[in-house]
C-alpha cells in the first residue's frame, strides 16, 4: 500500500477548496470514517485515490495495486467530491419569508441544503467567532420564525434563531428546494465569483458554529429530524441526475433509519441506478455499512448477511434491502418472495421509478400501462406498453405476516411513519417508494415532489400502509389514509371542481407524450390505462372496508 | 409572486406567440401557467413571470399560447371558468430521454 502523500488532508482546506466545503461531516465537520479491516487503509485511500479522483490524475497516475483492485470504498468518500462546477445556478436564502418548515432540507436529493437551530444567546456569542469583516453578511442570513422563535420565546423565554444554508460543493442545481418552498425563501440565482465567495464562506461559518441546539429540535416533529447530524448518513456528491427522485427517498431512509439505529445497521443493494450512483468509485454517499451483489439476488444475499450478524450478536441492527423495480418486481422478485416467506426481519425498500432508469428506460412490470419505454415503444403498431402494471404491495401482502407501506418523499409524515413502522415491525417489511426518474418520466429537474404528489391525487401511486399487528382482517390492517377523497373514486380538484385523474397525470410528463392527439385527446391505450388505476384503486378500497 | 418582468398586449397570435418565444428564454425553468379570464401569466421557479394581457381562458387562441409554453392541459375544459379567479396549469413536462430510441 503506498505512503500518505505529504499534503494537507482533503479533510482540511487547501488551495483548491480555501473554505474546505467538500469536507466529512454534514453540519459539523467530522473526521474519516475508519474502519479496523486489514485491507482497507481509509487514510490512504482517500488522500490518495480519491485525491487522484478529484484532481483528474487519477485513470492515468494510479497503480493498479491491490487497494484499488479490491474496490473497497470507505464510508462517506463523496463528502470530498466537489460539484460546486457542475451547475450554473444556485439556491439563494431569503431569512425574512422562511417558516422554519424544513421541507427544502427534506426534500434536497443531494444533501445541499441544511438547517440550524440556535438559541439567541448563544448565537450571539458564536457569531463573535466569524472574522470581523463577514459578521453581518452572516448575521444576515439567519432567521427568526414563528415555530422556533416566537413559539420557543413564549415557552421558555429565549427564542431560537434559524439558518438555512447551501453545500455549494454539492448543489447541483435542480431547485428542488425553490419548489417545495411555499414561503418564496429561496430563489435561483446565478453564480458568479461574489455569490460563490460568500456561499462557500457562509457553508464554512454555518459549519464552525456548531451543532444545532436540541432544546429547539421537537422529537416529535418528524420533520425536525434533518437538524441532527446521526441523521445524515447519506452525505451529498453521489452520482445520481439533478433531481433525482431516488436521491431523496434514500437521504430520508437513513435519516429516519439513523434517528432510531445512529449509524449501527447497513444496507445490502440490488443492482440498478442507485447502486451506481453510490458507488461510482472512489465516491461512496453512504456512512453506514453498504454491499451490492446482483440484480436478482439482493434479498437472497440479504438473508446470508442477517443471519451471520445474527450471529455476531447484531440482532438488533437492522438490515436494509435496497432495490428499484426492475431489481424487486421483475428480476429478484423470487428472491423477494422467499425473503418474505423466511419470516427473518429483512426490511426492503424499493425505489420504485416505473422503468429500468440505469440501463437506458427498458419497461418494468411496474411500468405504467401506455408508457413509452425503450422496450413498449409508442408508434403506429404498438402504443406504448400494452400490460397493467404489477403491484408489488398488494403482493407482498398476501404474504405470511409482511408489513407493507406504499409512500412517496412528497408526503413526509407519511414516509417517516412508513419507514419507521417497517423498523419497528418484528419481521419481513416493504416499503415502496414512488420517485422520479427525470430523463425517463420527462419532467424538469426540480419536479421530483410535484410529480410524486400528482402521483397519489390521481391514483397513479396510492398511499398505503399494511400492519399486521393492527387487526385481525384486512380491513383492519389495511389504511388508505393520507390518499385525497378516500372513499371515492377520483379526486376533485377545489379549485376547479374537476375530477383529477391518471390522464391529468399522464398529460403532466413527457413519457406518456404521444398518447394526446393534437387537440389533446388521449389514446384508447391511454384510457386503459386510466381504467386500470381506477380498478386498483377500487380494489385496494375494497380491502380497506371502504366499499 | 412579483409584478410581471414583461408584458404583452394580445392583437394577433402570431406576435403574442413570437413574445412568448423571445421572452421564455429569459425567465428560468417554468413551473406553471396562470390563466385569469382576460390574461395568461406564465411563471418560473422563483415565481419571476410574463404576462400576455387580453388573452385569458375564454380566449380563442389559449390553446396554442399554452402549447407554446409546453403546458399539460385539457383542451375540452381549459375554458371553463374556475371556481377562484384564475385556472394554474403546470409547465413541468420535458422530452423524456430517448423517447424515439427503438431496441
Amino acid at each position: 500500500m503506498a505512503a500518505t502523500l505529504d499534503l494537507p488532508s482533503l479533510n482540511e482546506a487547501t488551495e483548491r477548496d480555501p473554505f474546505n466545503n467538500n469536507c466529512y461531516g454534514t453540519l459539523v465537520d467530522q473526521p474519516y470514517r475508519f474502519v479496523s479491516l486489514p485491507v482497507l487503509n481509509v487514510t490512504d485511500f482517500n488522500e490518495r485515490i480519491v485525491r487522484g479522483y478529484e484532481d483528474g490524475t487519477a485513470e492515468g497516475e494510479l497503480p493498479a495495486d491491490i487497494s484499488v483492485a479490491r474496490s473497497l470504498v470507505p464510508a462517506g468518500t463523496a463528502s470530498l467530491r466537489d460539484f460546486s462546477y457542475i451547475a450554473p445556478e444556485i439556491p439563494e436564502y431569503i431569512p425574512s419569508n422562511c417558516t422554519g418548515c424544513m421541507d427544502c432540507v427534506t426534500e434536497c436529493p443531494d444533501t445541499a441544503i441544511l438547517g440550524k437551530v440556535l438559541s439567541e444567546s448563544e448565537w450571539d456569542a458564536k457569531l463573535q467567532a466569524v472574522p470581523e469583516a463577514d459578521r453581518a453578511m452572516y448575521r444576515e442570513q439567519w432567521s427568526k420564525t414563528k415555530k422556533y422563535y416566537d413559539a420557543a420565546k413564549k415557552k421558555t423565554g429565549e427564542g431560537g434563531l434559524f439558518q438555512i444554508i447551501i453545500d455549494p460543493s454539492k448543489c447541483k442545481g435542480c431547485a428542488e428546494c425553490v419548489t417545495v418552498c411555499d414561503d418564496h425563501a429561496l430563489k435561483m440565482v446565478p453564480k458568479n465569483d461574489d455569490v460563490m465567495l460568500k456561499v462557500r464562506k457562509s457553508h464554512r461559518y454555518f459549519k464552525n458554529i456548531g451543532p444545532s441546539n436540541p432544546k429547539f429540535v421537537n422529537d416529535n416533529l418528524l420533520i425536525d429530524m434533518m437538524l441532527k447530524e446521526q441523521t445524515h448518513l447519506y452525505t451529498g456528491g453521489a452520482g445520481s441526475c439533478a433531481g433525482c427522485g431516488e436521491g431523496t427517498a434514500l437521504r430520508m431512509m437513513c435519516a429516519a433509519t439513523g434517528s432510531k439505529y445512529g449509524d449501527q445497521w447497513g444496507i445490502v443493494a440490488a443492482t440498478g441506478c442507485n447502486t451506481v450512483y453510490t458507488s461510482t468509485y472512489p465516491y461512496n454517499p453512504y456512512l453506514v455499512p453498504w454491499t451490492n451483489s446482483l440484480f436478482e439476488n439482493a434479498p437472497t444475499y440479504a438473508v446470508g448477511v442477517r443471519m451471520r450478524w445474527d450471529q455476531m450478536g447484531w440482532s438488533d441492527r437492522p438490515l436494509w434491502v435496497l432495490g428499484g423495480d426492475g431489481a424487486m418486481f421483475d428480476i429478484g422478485f423470487q428472491a423477494l418472495s422467499r425473503m418474505f416467506a423466511s419470516g427473518l426481519p429483512l426490511k426492503v425498500f424499493v425505489l420504485d421509478t416505473q422503468v429500468y432508469s440505469n440501463t437506458g428506460g427498458q419497461a418494468s412490470t411496474s411500468t405504467y400501462t401506455g408508457q413509452n419505454t425503450k422496450m413498449s415503444v409508442h408508434g403506429k403498431a404498438l402504443g406504448g406498453k400494452q400490460e397493467r402494471r404489477k403491484e408489488i404491495a398488494q403482493i407482498a401482502m398476501m404474504h405470511p405476516r409482511t408489513f407493507v407501506a406504499q409512500t412517496t418523499c412528497a408526503h413526509i409524515n407519511h414516509f417517516y411513519k412508513s419507514v419507521l413502522g417497517a423498523l419497528e415491525f418484528d419481521g419481513p417489511a416493504i416499503v415502496v417508494c414512488y420517485t422520479t426518474c427525470q430523463p425517463e418520466h420527462g419532467v424538469g429537474d426540480n419536479m421530483a415532489g410535484e410529480q410524486a404528489r400528482l402521483a397519489v391525487d390521481t391514483r397513479a401511486f396510492p398511499l398505503l400502509v399494511y400492519d399486521p399487528r393492527a387487526g385481525e382482517t384486512v380491513k383492519q390492517r389495511l389504511s388508505l389514509q393520507g390518499n385525497p377523497n378516500v372513499k371515492g373514486d377520483w379526486y376533485v380538484n377545489p379549485k376547479t371542481n374537476e375530477e383529477v385523474t391518471f390522464i391529468d397525470f399522464a398529460r403532466s410528463e413527457g413519457r406518456f407524450a404521444k398518447h394526446f392527439d393534437a387537440d389533446g385527446n388521449p389514446s384508447e391505450t391511454l384510457l386503459a390505462a386510466k381504467q386500470d388505476r381506477l380498478e386498483n384503486w377500487r380494489l385496494l378500497q375494497e380491502l380497506a372496508g371502504l366499499r | 409572486m412579483s409584478s410581471p418582468l414583461a408584458t404583452h398586449d394580445f392583437t394577433d397570435l402570431p406576435a403574442a406567440l413570437e413574445f412568448l418565444k423571445r421572452t421564455r428564454w429569459e425567465l428560468r425553468s417554468l413551473r406553471f401557467a396562470r390563466l385569469w379570464r382576460d390574461r395568461l401569466q406564465v411563471f418560473d421557479v422563483n415565481g419571476d413571470c410574463f404576462e400576455v394581457r387580453g388573452a385569458g381562458y375564454p380566449h380563442s387562441d389559449i390553446a396554442a399560447l399554452l402549447r407554446a409554453v409546453n403546458a399539460a392541459f385539457d383542451p375540452t375544459t381549459i375554458h371553463q371558468p374556475p371556481v377562484g379567479e384564475y385556472r394554474e396549469v403546470g409547465l413541468g413536462r420535458r422530452h423524456a430521454w430517448a423517447e424515439d430510441r427503438v431496441m
